[in-house]
């Protein structure tokens, strides 16, 4: 299977920016040959979008989807996904359950070639927090995930601030960070070196964007300080591309042309 | 599959040994992502004024009938965006000829959004936090029967 080996940050594309076109416009062979028009070389699913029959694929539609890495030269590359305690809306699920759904994730991701999971934790209260049983539910899958070769990331997202607690939580299966070292100031924006101390924790970026213009731009986030950050402290993994804007869903958006506006940006500053 | 989450395709009579015992639409999932069917929230089916509740709607799911009750507790079974349930309804005689205003409401849960947020929702009731990604609950379209 295709496999880019390169140094350096490398360029994927999340389907999810596809979310209003995907089913109608756009077939999951036209977002791959997409992603290939681009010089992209990895993508990001929804398992539950993009996965035809999940949690459940035929092996017919498995085979598809390794023709289609094959023909576009496109990588699997996160494997996204949610743990949904509260699928019963009368109780939580058990962590023994939880574990159970988490597992049979874990085998689909590795049996579509992913080796990174963005793990979704459910949350039980305003302020975000994640089940209590949350570390009990990541050990159990543990043994799977390690046996197939696997790492489930937990996606930092606004409005979490990368000096704050809940990098300190996440952290506790593969570093303990010193206390002290955090403050915890949600809702403030990062400076872009913040993110070097976090760097060989990184499998994979969410490149995540709001606006571009037409001099290709990005221009709500210091997106040339941010990779350049990345790119010179040994950052290898990929930037996913993921448009945020809401108007991907106004009648006669194409969100392919403001991918490629975003991919035009990357590709400049990193030079490939 | 058309934008609009009541299909134009679909709408029709059913006819069980010469009887028409009913009328079937089809619906979309409006959400980003698919959900099992205990995370969905069925409201009210409006048609022409005539509300039938979540008890007396029949889902068909991938080839499989539910009801309400077989749905909240069926968290294995998956309703994936690109494929329109069918949603089944009882009424000796059916639906006459000529056109018919549909209204229908349903939301799903969310595990990783907070709590109070499908507190807030009611399926029969626009979103109250609408995000265009998760579709609105309510959905209306004016469609013929033959």
């Amino acid at each position: 299977m295709y496999r880019n080996n390169n140094q350096g940050p490398k360029r994927g594309v999340a389907l999810y920016s596809y979310s209003a076109e995907f089913g109608f416009e756009k077939t999951l062979e036209d977002c791959f040959e997409d992603i290939h028009d681009m010089g992209a070389t990895g993508v990001e699913i929804l398992a539950n979008t993009h996965i035809e029959n999940y949690p459940y694929p035929t092996d017919e539609w498995v085979n598809y989807w390794f023709s289609l890495c094959d023909k576009y030269q496109v990588e699997p590359v996160e494997y996204g996904h949610w743990i949904d305690c509260r699928v019963l809306q009368d109780r939580l699920l058990s962590t023994e359950e939880a574990v159970a759904r988490l597992e049979q994730d874990l085998r689909l991701a590795h049996r579509l070639g992913f080796k990174v999971l963005r793990t979704k934790m459910s949350v039980v209260d305003d302020a975000l927090n994640p089940v209590e049983n949350w570390r009990e539910i990541i050990r159990g899958a543990l043994p799977l995930a390690e046996r197939l070769g696997l790492t489930m990331c937990p996606e930092i997202h606004i409005p979490t601030n990368l000096k704050s607690q809940m990098i300190i939580d996440f952290s506790v299966f593969r570093h303990k960070f010193d206390e002290g070292e955090f403050v915890d100031p949600h809702f403030v924006p990062n400076e872009p070196e913040d993110i070097i101390p976090l760097i060989p924790y990184i499998y994979c970026c969410h490149a995540k964007f709001i606006h571009m213009n037409d001099d290709f731009e990005e221009t709500t986030i210091p997106y040339k300080e941010v990779l350049m950050a990345l790119r010179d402290n040994g950052y290898n993994g990929y930037l996913l591309s993921e448009y945020e804007g809401a108007d991907k869903y106004d009648q006669g958006y194409e969100v392919g042309q403001t991918l490629r506006k975003h991919h035009i940006m990357m590709k400049n500053i990193l030079g490939y | 599959m058309d934008k609009q989450v009541i299909q134009s395709v679909g709408f029709r009579n059913i006819e069980e040994n010469g009887e028409i015992v009913g009328f079937q639409l089809k619906i979309r999932l409006p959400y980003y992502r698919g959900v099992y069917l205990s995370q969905i929230r069925p409201g009210h089916l409006i048609v022409d004024g005539e509300s039938f509740g979540e008890n007396e709607i029949m889902w068909r799911v991938n080839g499989e009938d539910f009801t309400y009750a077989d749905m909240r507790k069926d968290c294995t079974r998956h309703w994936h965006p690109m494929e329109p349930a069918t949603l089944i309804v009882k009424k000796p005689g059916g639906l006459k000829q000529g056109f018919h205003d549909l209204t229908y409401g349903f939301c799903c849960t969310h595990s990783y959004m907070p709590p109070f947020m499908e507190a807030l929702e009611d399926p029969d009731k626009p979103a109250v936090i609408y995000f265009r990604e998760f579709g609105q609950n309510t959905n209306s379209r004016r469609l013929l029967i033959v």
